[in-house]
């Protein structure tokens, strides 16, 4: 039985004259503890796929369900952690951890929530600066701080929305090695979005690649048969390894053709911004008054 | 060891530069602990020693135009004539403080005080005599030269109108005898036109050039410089004698003291005549007149010197508590709607026409309107407990709040309440969508989300917005103080402008110097706190 | 036995004072005045400086107001306790025209003390039309029937000449229309749609503030106007206008500026009032103190007084010119002029009906008062304005602790001057018939004769 599903789920944004259709009929089912990769290429709704499982967004057709429960909203079961750290700057790392878990997880008393919070720094290695505030960081740093911010909340599933992607080569694998350990320690289930597929090959048991978008969907997943732990310094010579990574290369590679194919058979289609989609409250509102705004003088 | 309290010192230095804004200074701190001297040398070159040879050069180009532009209003002032009324205008301060001493000054002390005013009035005096006959000579000099100045333009003027006249008579007759000519037929019609015609350019010619001399004798007559010294100088003692003359008297009658012990004198006398009186309507009259008198002496004891208005320091503290009330109207107003309006779409739109429609009216009208709103609330301001609780606040009392400082302190919020708010509201709903779903997903209550999440994160564009505020706000107060008269730098301005003296001008380049650098420590002072409250390093600059 | 003759000689000397003059009660002594930076302010300020205020246990305030409306407004709103006021301004408040509130004078702070200054320019034209005033020093009075063509070259022109003056209800336009009417030149009437005044006029009137008159003449939106002291004397020391004629010549004595307070705070304050009252004469007498030769003894000090900045301000010896009895009607020409300001002498702060009338009359001949009224309505709203009996009774207080003598006050007048023809045009004036007086002039409106008797 699954623990985590999408079901026939479809969703996309704007008017019904000028519709754009990010996912359609996506259909996903992962079971409790395992570790599954999204893989795809940017803009093609990963980032959305992420949101509708961690209840930021509802779908407009079919269901997610938890345990065979639909989502509602965001909770602290479904504990996420944002692409680009999303630690709120005013506050110093510990700051930030105590804010997630006064509120997610009340019943820990206050004489022992510091022993808590310092365990989950320590678990990400931070142990030396929980009083930093979050642009004293290096970006590694802000990811761990911001990992132990998800994880403090105990959350049963782990939606990882491209933690690493915005690392250089060194800290990413150090922190894939990090996220890897402490699934390790503490099963869960883990979605990780991401656009690397090594990444995806050595961390995860299953990938799930998401076609090119508009009206992206999942296709047939691939499954990593391969042994825990993985060695990443051995792991170039393994055949499973090359293997599926020229599998997945070369289906994704596919994918691309397909789309300029497409593209270039098809008049070419009205620039749409489609980061928009992600704010859509500076979409709204206040072009009027921006325009008049002294705001913009008071950044000069 | 010392090395590292040597650079706590430094980086504290620094880190107060550079959180008041003044980053200049930056390579004077580092060059004093004698980091990298090269390079700091040459910064302080570029952006320090440059600057303010440029800030000389334009000094010395005011001061070496504002001599030669001479209007009939005035004469621009140089910047040592500047310099000068500051000067003035503390001694003036000096002034009213002597007396203020003079009416508070008790006993023996008093006595003392009034034989020193006075021998320096004698010496004054003779000061003063010295300078008259210096005057009268200079004058009668300066007449004689103005007489002489005159004489060669008169002489001209005079010679014009003599040949004005004998060309009109001459003229005449040339042209009765040319129509006579034409009667009998022996001269075109034409050619008397002509000379009418050449009688009239010739004329005109004649007063144009008499018009223009007229104005040189007017400029001629203009005193000469020596005189215009003279006068000063004259003026200055006779100013000095007036000032002794009048702290005499607050030593003197208008004394505190003084007043009490006449007050008191004529108690007795009155409690006396009850005493001593047989008539009965004597009697009730002089318990009357002593209940009276007990009252009002109490009442004299209690009195304050009554300043003269126009005191700078007095304005400058004035204006600056009317510019802080206002602000903080504005942004009691400002915040909390920005924030409605930065929340929730529909209360946007509700404001958005309020804001659009009533942001861009000028603080004048605004002046007039808070005028008459504001006056109906102090029907009788001398009782309006508002007023009666501030004269009995610490600081707040010496400023005399009244009416006119509470509408100009409304018309500064008015204006200064619209950046605020635009920029909360801008900044409420700018908040990184991230950090909004982090708050969804930890399920933050609305107190939560509002205290951890949403004023921290738009503090800093906030007081971006009250800078601005506060800027608006500081330069409308000028002029609402120059329209509402309420006593303050504004007012300051518009009096001296009225006063047309010799000294105005000067007095008003003063006042602008003035605002301008109240104006550029208020914003420091904004940039300060803005910069405080930034949770990024490169949040909020300048 | 030492302390009690002492203090029966005190009695002796306190008797006078304790005994036959009912101290004054005053209900408030802490005051705030209103002026406008005008010379004839001088004896609030005079009366405050030289501790009149103080002797009558009052400590004032004396502050400088931006313009007569706001002056007025805020003795209204009650910011002020009572201000230096235009004559016309008690009157036309009560009335209703501008702002209505009941204000009321018992004193007149001045006499005469404006003038009529023309630019440069118009005067050289009026001294092409009249030869007679192309000398360093013509003839006077000036009228202005040399500015006739000028008006009228403008006119052609399609133009109406511009002048300044003060405030609709103030003395310097009835006396600048004066002046003009007098010499066919219509100024322009005010009706109930027309309240600029312009209906029919050849020379527009407008109203500048007096600090501003100067600056706005050497601008040349306007090309004369009137205007009381210093700002006559500033045109002649900045070379930019030339002062034609004063009020003295249009009216030998007018009456000027008056010290208002709302009827309200006179009936509360009444002893306040008489106070106030005592320090203004004694500051008018002080004023107007002269030797036997007739030279004013304390003019001087007054122009330095009112030359500090909080005050006037203009600078002492622009003052001292008119205030010291010279004016300079241009650089060439000074003269003697010792009546230019009159503050106390003659009977001049009495506050006499018979000058409210005149107001009253020139209002309603310009239009102001919109409908006829009678004879009766001038006496009585005059009567309600000026308060005689207030300034009698501070008179009282003053002759009987010596500070003025018997003759300085008409104890016993009615409050109407006789009638006099002291006018520019010589046209009698007698404020009993006010009627009369306002169908005597040949440009203004004319009321039905009868109305004189009713």
């Amino acid at each position: 039985m699954s623990f985590l599903e999408l079901k026939d789920v479809s969703i996309g944004f704007g008017p019904v004259s000028n519709r754009y259709e990010v996912l359609q009929n996506v259909n996903l089912s992962i079971k409790e503890n395992e570790f599954v990769a999204v893989i795809g290429f940017s803009g093609s709704g990963k980032s959305t796929l992420m949101n509708l499982l961690a209840g930021l967004e509802k779908p407009d057709k079919g269901e997610v369900l938890l345990r065979g429960q639909p989502i509602t909203g965001p909770g602290p079961e479904l504990g996420m952690m944002f692409q680009n750290y999303s630690l709120l700057p005013w506050m110093s790392v510990y700051e930030n951890i105590d804010l997630a878990v006064r509120s997610a997880r009340p019943e820990i008393a206050r004489s022992e929530r510091k022993d808590y919070i310092m365990h989950y720094i320590s678990m990400v290695k931070l142990d030396h600066a929980p009083d930093k505030k979050p642009h004293e960081l290096s970006g590694g740093m802000r990811q761990r701080a911001s990992l132990a911010r998800t994880l403090c909340i105990r959350p049963e599933v782990l939606l990882l929305d491209e933690p690493l992607s915005a690392l250089d080569a060194l800290t990413r694998s150090d922190l894939q090695d990090e996220i890897l350990r402490i699934w390790g320690e503490d099963k869960k289930t883990v979605v990780m979005i991401t656009n690397d597929v090594d990444e995806a090959v050595l961390m995860t048991d299953r990938i799930v690649p998401l076609t090119m978008g508009p009206a992206a969907t999942l296709d047939t997943p691939f499954e990593v048969n391969m042994a825990r732990p993985r060695d990443r310094y051995t792991l170039n010579n393994n055949q499973e390894f090359i293997r599926l990574k020229t599998d997945i290369t070369s289906y994704m590679m596919g994918l691309s053709q397909e789309k300029k194919k497409a593209a270039a058979a098809k008049v070419p289609m009205p620039d749409i911004a489609p980061k928009d989609f992600s704010l859509p409250s500076k979409r709204l509102g206040f072009k009027n008054l921006q325009a008049v705004s002294p705001a913009s003088s008071s950044k000069a | 060891m010392a090395n590292k309290s040597i650079d706590t010192i430094k980086y504290g230095l620094l880190r107060i530069i550079d959180v008041s804004g003044f980053t200049i200074f930056d390579p004077v701190v580092r060059l004093l602990f004698g980091e990298e001297p090269a390079k700091q040398t040459s910064k302080i070159l570029k952006y320090i020693v440059i600057p303010t040879i440029f800030l000389f050069v334009c000094i010395w180009l005011w001061a070496s135009i504002a001599p030669t532009h001479k209007t009939k209003s005035g004469q621009v002032p140089t910047p040592s004539q500047v310099i000068e009324t500051v000067e003035t205008n503390y001694r003036q301060y000096e002034r009213e403080q002597e007396k203020k001493t003079a009416f508070l000054t008790t006993g023996s002390e008093r006595d003392a005080q009034i034989k020193a005013a006075k021998e320096r009035l004698k010496s004054l005096e003779e000061e003063s005599k010295a300078a008259q006959s210096e005057l009268t000579k200079v004058e009668e000099s300066s007449l004689t030269e103005i007489e002489n100045n005159l004489a060669p333009f008169k002489k001209e003027i005079e010679a014009i109108a003599a040949k004005l006249k004998t060309l009109t008579s001459s003229a005449k007759t040339e042209q009765t005898a040319l129509a006579d000519a034409i009667a009998a037929g022996t001269a075109k019609p034409e050619t008397l036109i002509q000379a009418i015609a050449d009688f009239e350019t010739q004329k005109e010619a004649l007063t144009e050039k008499r018009s223009e001399l007229n104005k040189q004798l007017t400029e001629a007559r203009e005193d000469p410089d020596a005189l215009k010294a003279a006068r000063l100088r004259a003026n200055a003692v006779a100013n000095e004698i007036q000032h002794t003359n009048s702290v005499i008297d607050h030593y003197e009658k208008k004394n505190r003291e003084y007043q009490v012990n006449e007050l008191m004198t004529k108690a007795d006398a009155a409690a006396a005549l009850a005493s001593s009186s047989k008539d009965p309507k004597d009697i009730l009259k002089a318990a009357k007149d002593q209940v009276r008198n007990t009252k009002k002496i109490e009442d004299v004891q209690e009195r304050e010197y009554a300043p003269t208005s126009t005191v700078f320091w007095h304005q400058i503290k004035r204006s600056i508590f009317t510019v802080f009330v206002g602000f903080v109207i504005a942004a009691v107003i400002a915040i909390p709607i920005g924030m409605m309006c930065g929340l929730n779409r529909i209360a946007m739109a509700c404001f958005t026409p309020i804001i659009s429609i009533f942001k861009p009216v000028s603080p004048v009208v605004w002046l007039l309107i808070f005028q008459i709103i504001v006056g109906a609330f102090f029907p009788d301001p001398e009782n309006h407990p508002l007023f009666v609780l501030s004269s009995t606040l610490p600081f707040i009392q010496d400023l005399g709040v009244n009416p006119a400082m509470v509408f100009s302190a409304c018309t500064v919020a008015m204006c200064a309440v619209w950046p605020a708010l635009v920029n909360t509201a801008l900044a409420v709903s700018s908040i990184e969508q991230d950090h909004l779903n982090v708050a969804r997903v930890l399920k933050l209550g609305f107190f939560d989300r509002l205290f951890k999440i949403i004023i921290p994160s738009s503090l800093p564009l906030v007081f971006a917005g009250l800078r601005i505020s506060l800027g608006v706000g500081w330069m409308v107060l000028i002029a609402a103080e120059a329209l509402s008269s309420s006593d303050g730098l504004g007012k300051f301005v518009w009096d001296e402008y009225q006063n047309g003296s010799s000294f105005s001008f000067a007095n008003i380049i003063m006042a602008c110097f003035i605002v301008g650098i109240i104006g550029f420590f208020l914003d420091r002072l904004m940039i300060c706190l803005q910069r405080l409250v930034s949770f990024d390093e490169d949040g909020a600059t300048v | 036995m030492k302390n009690t003759l002492f203090k029966s000689s005190l009695l002796a000397l306190a008797g006078l004072s304790t005994l036959s003059a009912e101290q004054l009660d005053i209900e408030k002594d802490e005051l705030k005045l209103g002026f406008i930076k005008l010379t004839d302010c001088a004896p609030l300020v005079i009366a405050k400086e030289k501790g009149f205020f103080d002797e009558e246990g009052l400590s004032v305030e004396v502050i400088a107001q931006p313009n007569w409306k706001q002056l007025l407004d805020n003795v209204i709103n009650g910011e002020l306790d009572g201000a230096h006021m235009l004559s016309g301004q008690p009157l036309a408040a009560t009335i209703g025209f501008g702002t209505k509130a009941h204000i009321v004078t018992a004193y007149t702070l001045d006499l005469n003390g404006n003038g009529i200054t023309v630019s440069n320019a118009v005067w050289e034209q009026m001294q092409e039309n009249d030869p007679k005033l192309a000398v360093d020093q013509p003839p006077h009075p000036i009228t202005a029937d040399s500015l006739v063509p000028v008006v009228e070259g403008k006119l052609s022109e399609g133009e109406k000449l511009q002048m300044g003056m003060v405030f609709p209800v103030s003395t310097h336009n009835y006396e600048i229309r004066y002046w003009l009417a007098s010499a066919g030149i219509h100024p322009g009437m005010y009706t109930s749609q027309d309240i600029k005044g312009f209906t029919d006029a050849q020379v527009e009137l407008s109203v500048t503030p007096p600090p501003q008159m100067p600056a706005t003449l050497e601008s040349g939106n306007i090309s004369g106007y009137c205007v009381g002291e210093p700002w006559n004397q500033q045109a002649v020391s900045k070379g930019i206008g030339v002062p034609v004629t004063t009020n003295y010549d249009i009216w030998k004595n007018n009456p000027e500026k008056v010290f208002g307070v709302t009827k309200q705070w006179s009936e509360e304050n009444p002893e306040t009032h008489t106070a106030v009252v005592k320090a203004l004469i004694r500051a008018g007498k002080w004023l107007d103190a002269t030797d036997e030769s007739g030279a004013f003894l304390n003019r001087e000090e007054a122009c330095r007084l009112l030359s500090k900045p909080n005050y006037v301000g203009a600078d002492y010896d622009v003052l001292k010119n008119s205030m010291t009895g010279h004016f300079f009607f241009q650089r060439s020409d000074k003269r003697e002029m010792p009546e230019f300001n009159v503050f106390f002498k003659d009977h001049a702060s009495y506050p006499w009906y018979s000058d409210g009338i005149w107001f009253l009359t020139q209002m309603r001949r310009w239009g102001q008062i919109t409908e006829a009224k009678p004879a009766s309505w001038y006496h009585e709203t005059a009567k309600s304005v000026y308060l005689p009996d207030v300034y009698k009774a501070a008179a009282k207080h003053l002759l009987e602790e010596g500070h003025i003598t018997e003759s300085d006050i008409p104890w016993d007048s009615d409050g109407y001057k006789t009638a006099t023809s002291d006018f520019i045009d010589g046209i009698s004036y007698d404020a009993k018939k006010p009627i009369s007086y306002i169908n005597s002039h040949k440009i203004g409106l004319k009321d039905p004769a009868e109305l004189d008797n009713q």
